[in-house]
C-alpha cells in the first residue's frame, strides 16, 4: 500500500477526478479548518511589549495544541484500557475536565487575537463604513469591559475555591488550580479587545482584532 | 424581566457583538436584577463552569479533532469516488452523487460547513461541466450538507443532549432515519431536474473500477462502523466512540496513508482547540443564561404569553419548529440551541413529548435554518468558498427548502421516521 502513496498524494488520491480538491485556504475561509499558526502572528505593540505579546501568542497556541493532544491521548488510552486491557483509567474524566477548561480559556484569548469569535454580521455589513468603524470601536470596548468584569468575578470564584481547599477525588489536585486559567483567560481576552479598540481608533481601517482586517478577503477572485 | 433580558440579547446580537456577549450580558442582567446587585456574580461563574464540565461534552472536541484530521486527508475524495462509480451514470447521477457523498461525509464530520468545502469543493466544477446550472449546484451543495448535521456524529445533538439531559446515543441513532429520507427526496428532485433540463449522463463505470473504488473507500467507511455500530451495539458511549474515532483517524492518516506528519498534527490540534474554545465559551455562557432564565421562570412567562398550554403536543412541536427555524436564519445553530432549548424544556416536559423526538426535530430545523436566506451560516460559507455573490448562492434554494420543510412536517406527524431505529436499538 505504501509504495503507491507518493503518486496518490500528487493526484489527491482520486481515480476519477483530481480537480478542485479544496485548498487549505478555502477550508480556512469556511472556518472548517484553521491554520492560524502563532508564528504567523506579529504583534503591533512597540518594543519589549511586542515581544511579550508575541510570546503570549505562542504560549496560547502551544497550550491549545497540547490541551487537545493530551485530551486525545487520555481519552484514547481510556478506551484502549477499557476494551483491550479490561481496566478503565479512573482519573480520565478529571483530566479531561482540567484540559477542557485550559483549552477553552487559552482559546478564547487566541480566538480574540485572530478575530475568530463568531458574530452575526448581517446588519453590521449593511452599514456604511464610518458607522461600522464607530460601532466596531464600541463593540471592542464593551466586549473588553465584559471580559475584565468576568476576569474579576472569576478571580473571586477561584479564591473561594482556594479558601474551601477542596481537592479532585481521584487526582487529589486542589480544585482552585484547575480554574486558574479562567481569570487569566478572561483577562487576556479583555486585553485583546482593548488593544483592538485602540487599533481601530488610531488606524484608518476597521479591525476585527489587532492583526485581522474586517470583511471578506479577496472576494473578487474567480475560482 | 423576560422582556428586558431577551431584548438586550437581541439588540447586542444584531449590532454584531461577538456572540458570547449577548449571552453573558443577558445572564449578567438576570443575575443583577434577581439578586439586587452584583453579589451573586460568582454564582454566574460557577454556572459557567458547570456548563462546560459535563463529561459527555468531551465528545465535541474529539469528534472535531477526528474530522479535522480526516478533512485534511483523502477521505472525502475516496467517498466521492465510491458514490460516483455506482450512481454517476444514472440520470442526474452527478447531482445524486453529490447529495449521497454529503450524507456519507456526514458520518465522518459533524459540521455542515466542512461538508460544503470537502464535498462541494471537488464536485461543483464537475457538475458545472456536465451542464447543471450553477444556482442548482450551489443550492444542492449547501442543502445536502445539512444532512451531515443529522447523521452522527452531530455536534448539535451532543449539545442538545447535554443541556436537555437526553441520551446522546439515542439522539445519534434517531438522526439517521430523517437524514436518509432527505437524501432520498433530494435524489428524486435531482432526477426530475436532470430529466427536465436534459442533462447528459456520465459514462458507466466498469465493475473492476467499482471494486477498486469500494476498496479505497473502505478505510473512511470505518467511521460509521465505529460510531453507529459501536453505539448501536452498546459497545461505546458517544464519548468513547469519539475517542475511538480519533485513534482511527490517526492510524489512517499518519500510518496508513501518511498524509499527515507530526507538524500538521500539531497544527490540526491547535485548530481543533480554537474551534472548541469558541464553541465552549458559548456553551458556558449559555449555561449561565439558562440557569438564570429558569430560575426567574422566564420560559413560563414567554410561552404563557403565546398560549402554549392549550396547544397540545402537535401544536407545541410546530411552535418549536418555527422558533428554531427562524432563529437559525439569523444566528449560529449552536447559539440557537443554547438559548431556545432551556426556554422550551418545561413545556416539552409538561406535554409529555419524547425528548429524543424533539431533539431530532430541533436538529433538523437548525440544519434547515442554516441553509435558509437571509442569513443562514452555510450560505456565507458557500460565498466564501466558491466566491460567488449572495444572489447566485440563494437563487436555487427554494425547492430544497420546500423538501426539507415537508420532511419536518412529516417528522412531526410520524415520529417513527426518527424513533424507529432508536426503538430497534434501545427498546
Amino acid at each position: 500500500m505504501s509504495e503507491q502513496q507518493p503518486e496518490d498524494r500528487k493526484t489527491g488520491g482520486a481515480s476519477l477526478s483530481t480537480e478542485g480538491v479544496p485548498s487549505a485556504e478555502a477550508l480556512a475561509a469556511a472556518g472548517a479548518i484553521d491554520d492560524v499558526a502563532p508564528s504567523a502572528y506579529r504583534s503591533d505593540l512597540p518594543g519589549p511589549l511586542g515581544w511579550i505579546d508575541n510570546g503570549i501568542a505562542r504560549l496560547e497556541g502551544f497550550l491549545l495544541a497540547a490541551g487537545v493532544l493530551l485530551m486525545a491521548g487520555n481519552s484514547v488510552a481510556n478506551v484502549i484500557g477499557r476494551y483491550f486491557l479490561g481496566q478503565s483509567i479512573q482519573f480520565t474524566e478529571e483530566v479531561n475536565q482540567i484540559l477542557i477548561i485550559l483549552i477553552t480559556f487559552a482559546g478564547i484569548s487566541y480566538a480574540a487575537r485572530h478575530g475568530r469569535h463568531i458574530r452575526m454580521t448581517a446588519f453590521f455589513d449593511m452599514m456604511p463604513g464610518r458607522m461600522r468603524k464607530l460601532l466596531m470601536i464600541v463593540i471592542a470596548l464593551v466586549t473588553a469591559g465584559f471580559m475584565f468584569a468576568l476576569a474579576w468575578y472569576s478571580w473571586g470564584f477561584m479564591m473561594t475555591q482556594l479558601s474551601r481547599g477542596r481537592v479532585l477525588p481521584s487526582l487529589q489536585i486542589p480544585v482552585w488550580m484547575t480554574v486558574v486559567w479562567v481569570p487569566v483567560g478572561f483577562f487576556m481576552t479583555g486585553l485583546q479587545y482593548l488593544l483592538t479598540t485602540i487599533k481601530n481608533i488610531i488606524a484608518p481601517d476597521i479591525y476585527l482584532s489587532t492583526s485581522v482586517l474586517e470583511g471578506y478577503a479577496d472576494d473578487e477572485q474567480e475560482v | 424581566m423576560a422582556v428586558t433580558i431577551l431584548s438586550i440579547m437581541i439588540i447586542l446580537l444584531c449590532l454584531g457583538f461577538p456572540m458570547m456577549i449577548p449571552l453573558i450580558a443577558a445572564a449578567g442582567v438576570g443575575f443583577y436584577t434577581m439578586f439586587g446587585g452584583f453579589g451573586q456574580m460568582e454564582t454566574m461563574i460557577q454556572q459557567f463552569m458547570a456548563g462546560i464540565r459535563p463529561a459527555a461534552l468531551i465528545a465535541v472536541p474529539m469528534f472535531i479533532f477526528a474530522a479535522d484530521i480526516m478533512t485534511r486527508g483523502q477521505s472525502a475524495q475516496r467517498l466521492i469516488d465510491l458514490v460516483m462509480s455506482f450512481v454517476g451514470h444514472k440520470r442526474g447521477g452527478l447531482a445524486i452523487s453529490t447529495a449521497a457523498a454529503c450524507t456519507m461525509f456526514g458520518a465522518v464530520s459533524g459540521s455542515t460547513q466542512a461538508t460544503v468545502v470537502a464535498i462541494g469543493g471537488p464536485l461543483r466544477p464537475r457538475m458545472l461541466d456536465a451542464g447543471y446550472k450553477d444556482s442548482f449546484t450551489l443550492a444542492l451543495i449547501i442543502n445536502a450538507s445539512d444532512i451531515a448535521f443529522l447523521i452522527p456524529p452531530s455536534i448539535g445533538m451532543i449539545i442538545y443532549g447535554v443541556i436537555s439531559n437526553t441520551s446522546i446515543a439515542e439522539l445519534f441513532i434517531a438522526g439517521i432515519g430523517p437524514g436518509l429520507l432527505i437524501l432520498l427526496l433530494f435524489s428524486i428532485y435531482c432526477w426530475i431536474y436532470a430529466v427536465r433540463m436534459g442533462v447528459p449522463t456520465e459514462p458507466v463505470t466498469p465493475w473492476p473500477d467499482r471494486m477498486r473504488a469500494v476498496a479505497r473507500a473502505l478505510w473512511p467507511m470505518g467511521f460509521p462502523v465505529i460510531i453507529i455500530g459501536g453505539i448501536y451495539g452498546g459497545i461505546f458511549s458517544p464519548t468513547e466512540a469519539a475517542a475511538a474515532c480519533v485513534l482511527y483517524a490517526l492510524i489512517l492518516e499518519m500510518i496508513v496513508f501518511r498524509t499527515i506528519d507530526l507538524k500538521t498534527l500539531v497544527a490540526t490540534a491547535r485548530s481543533t482547540g480554537l474551534i472548541t474554545a469558541v464553541v465552549f465559551i458559548l456553551v458556558g455562557a449559555g449555561a449561565a443564561f439558562s440557569w438564570v432564565i429558569s430560575f426567574a421562570q422566564v420560559p413560563q412567562e414567554v410561552l404563557g404569553a403565546i398560549g402554549i398550554d392549550e396547544m397540545g403536543p402537535i401544536g407545541v412541536l410546530f411552535v418549536i419548529s418555527i422558533a428554531f427555524f427562524i432563529g437559525c436564519m439569523f444566528v449560529d445553530p449552536i447559539v440557537v440551541i443554547l438559548v431556545l432549548v432551556p426556554i422550551f424544556a418545561p413545556v416539552v416536559d409538561a406535554v409529555g413529548l419524547d425528548p429524543v423526538h424533539v431533539g431530532t426535530i430541533i436538529v433538523l430545523q437548525v440544519a434547515i435554518g442554516s441553509a435558509t436566506p437571509p442569513f443562514g451560516c452555510d450560505i456565507f460559507t458557500a460565498i466564501a468558498v466558491f466566491k460567488r455573490p449572495y444572489a447566485d448562492v440563494v437563487r436555487g434554494t427554494p425547492p430544497f427548502i420546500l423538501i426539507l420543510l415537508s420532511v419536518s412536517v412529516l417528522l412531526i406527524f410520524f415520529p417513527q421516521i426518527a424513533l424507529f431505529l432508536r426503538d430497534l436499538a434501545f427498546r
